[in-house]
């Protein structure tokens, strides 16, 4: 199977689900000809023909993923999206510590030297982004609000 | 009002200590990044953007900084293609022909250097062009009305989809992805909601800064993950770095057609670096055929070529993106971005309401560049150096800054999590074969398009002949024409 067809499949799919929920806007008044319908009914229309193209002239497969580029992928996406959820809760420093030497570690670090590294960049970094460039940086409840 | 009393107001702008710190920081910063393997200009303003943005600069500031990086970016990205034979982006692909050749002769110094010095002429040719063109642009400009901009942007992406890229096709669905995207949220003439799926979050619409971040940062580590291979890469070793009075009075009327090619190719809307480069290489090749010519071997004419004419096009794409506010390659369309999350329209109007904005960039390009040559002609080894910075080092410094500068935005998590979706979105898409730079294009000029079209039906009634009222409209519409032609016409003469 080719992904340019599961692509365009699904596409497809979304130009037509893009279209129905234009139609059924709900617009109480309208002072212009267009309206806020037109345009996005306009682009589900482009967006369909593209697919119908593209499925009938896919490209040739080019990524072969083997099962450990995978495994790398995944985990690396895990990981942002533990430290998505960690963030605010947990606080800069103990999040950033945690994801930076897990990464530090995918990438072939050894683990206490990327623990090492990840903690003093936290710590670094919590002050020039708090206390210098003055960012909206969370604390974390282990310091206190 | 003449050019010289602008620029004069321009100079005034950019050497404020601020502005001037925010030259040199950004210009350095950008040879870092770009130095750096795997992170090209783009990937490097998106991810100093909400920094930028976060911090409180003043907006010509904030502009002066990213234009920094932006072309400091394009200077650093040289030095892995020449020493590693890695580009760090598209517009850098054509110098490892001959730089590379070059380095393993053992003249990478001698390739550094001149490099440098075709650079520093190709943006100091472009800019002095920009400065006679811009105002002759954005003069004409102003006599355009919405008709005009529809169609202007339907040429701009006409370039972007048949010169970018091996499928016109994947180009026009990366377009459409952005418009698209960019018509979530309250619609501005009815107040009624677009495709928010209910999500509070998403009712101003969808956060430029967090598509940018998401999409080019996000899949770039997934990216990175992928292809991080153990063997570590072998440095060339750099030589003497010295430019030669000969080696240049060898190149200087390669770098000046270089300069001019490129800086017309980044003048049109939506073709950027790569294409510069490709061009100049190429016509650069023709002219030396029959005469003593070694391209492909370390030529040091196929190495001046595309840094000048790269060099030239990042200059040329700021002159559609200041006059008429269409950028004219994917990191001018951050650029755009940035300016209209500071609330300033780029237009025809910008150079006589903002002239501080317009000028001040403007000059400070002038100072960056002179800045650039100085820094990388003595500072080389140190950007050398930074090549053989491991990864491990890398990557969670790139994520950690990410996820700052998108929270530092609104204090919400939900924005870390959407950047989180887009990124795997944007990953499935570059290893589909699609380019980002369109959609980031689309996005950005997605909400102009449909109020100028909205606008024009507007005036006419309903009436859809409006987009073919007045002279312009006819050129730009031949214009959109021969963009879609001219290519397959080459491609068929040259079988």
């Amino acid at each position: 199977m080719l992904y340019d067809r599961i692509f365009a499949g699904a596409f497809l799919v979304l130009s037509g689900l893009i279209a129905w929920t234009t139609y059924h806007f709900n617009v109480p008044f309208q002072y212009e000809p267009l309206g806020p319908k037109a345009f996005p009914l306009i682009l589900s229309g482009i967006a369909a023909l593209c697919s119908v193209w593209l499925f009938i002239k896919p490209s040739q497969n080019t990524w072969h993923p083997t099962k450990e580029v995978w495994v790398k992928i995944l985990s690396g996406l895990g990981i942002m999206v533990l430290y998505a959820a960690l963030f605010e809760k947990a606080g800069f420093i103990i999040s950033t510590t945690f994801v930076g030497t897990i990464f530090s570690w995918l990438f072939g670090e050894k683990l206490l030297k990327a623990f090492l590294y990840a903690l003093v960049l936290s710590l670094i970094s919590y002050f020039l982004l708090a206390d210098l460039m003055q960012l909206n940086v969370p604390v974390g409840i282990l310091f206190g609000e | 009002m003449d050019v010289f009393h602008y620029l004069a107001l321009g100079f005034s702008v950019a050497l404020t200590p601020l502005n001037l710190g925010l030259v040199l920081a950004g210009c350095f910063i950008g040879t870092l990044i770009g130095s750096l393997p795997g992170i090209g200009p783009i990937n490097g303003v998106a991810i100093l953007l909400p920094l930028a943005y976060s911090v409180g600069l003043p907006p010509e500031s904030a502009l002066i900084l990213l234009a920094g990086v932006y072309y400091g970016a394009e200077y650093g990205g040289r030095i892995s293609s020449i020493l590693l034979n890695v580009p760090g982006d598209a517009g850098a692909i054509m110098t490892t022909l001959d730089g590379y050749p070059m380095a393993k002769r053992g003249e990478g110094g001698r390739a550094l250097a001149l490099s440098a010095v075709s650079s520093f002429f190709g943006s100091m040719g472009a800019l002095l062009l920009m400065v006679i063109f811009a105002p002759l642009l954005s003069k004409l400009a102003i006599q355009f009305g919405p008709s005009e901009y529809v169609w202007l942007m339907i040429f701009a992406f006409t370039c972007l989809a048949t010169m970018v890229g091996k499928r016109p096709i994947k180009t026009v669905v990366g377009v459409v992805i952005g418009l698209l995207l960019a018509t979530v949220g309250i619609d501005s003439g009815t107040g009624i909601l677009r495709f928010t799926m209910g999500i509070p979050n998403l009712f101003d619409g969808v956060d430029f800064l967090v598509v940018v971040i998401g999409m080019f940062a996000i899949s770039e580590v997934l990216i990175l993950l992928e292809s991080w291979a153990r063997n570590d890469l072998k440095l060339t070793p750099v030589g003497k770095s010295f430019v030669s009075f000969a080696d240049l009075m060898a190149v200087k009327w390669v770098i000046f057609r270089s300069t001019i090619s490129g800086f017309l190719i980044g003048v049109l809307p939506g073709t950027g670096a790569s294409i510069a480069s490709a061009v100049a290489y190429g016509t650069e090749k023709r002219f030396a055929e029959g005469k003593e010519e070694h391209f492909g071997q370390g030529d040091i004419r196929g190495l001046a070529a595309p840094e000048a004419a790269n060099n030239a096009s990042a200059a040329g794409s700021m002159v559609p993106m200041l006059t008429l506010g269409i950028p004219g390659s994917g990191t001018t369309a951050i650029l755009l971005g940035a300016l209209l999350m500071f609330n300033i329209t780029p237009g025809p109007l910008l150079f006589e309401q903002q002239p501080n904005i317009a000028w001040g960039l403007i000059a400070s390009m002038f100072i960056g560049n002179i800045a650039l040559l100085v820094m990388n002609l003595p500072l080389i080894g140190l950007f050398v150096r930074l090549l053989s910075i491991k990864q491990s080092y890398l990557v969670p410094v790139i994520v950690m800054l990410t996820f700052v500068g998108i929270y530092s935005i609104h204090g919400d998590t939900f924005d870390l999590f959407f950047m989180i979706v887009l990124g795997v979105f944007a990953f499935i898409l570059r290893k589909l074969g699609f380019s980002l730079a369109p959609v980031i294009l689309g996005l950005v000029l997605g909400k102009v398009l449909e109020e100028n079209l909205r606008r024009a039906l507007s005036i006419s009634g309903g009436d859809w002949f409006i987009l073919f009222d007045g002279a312009i409209t006819y050129v730009l519409a031949i214009a959109t024409v021969l963009a879609i032609v001219l290519p397959k016409v080459m491609k068929l003469r040259k079988k």
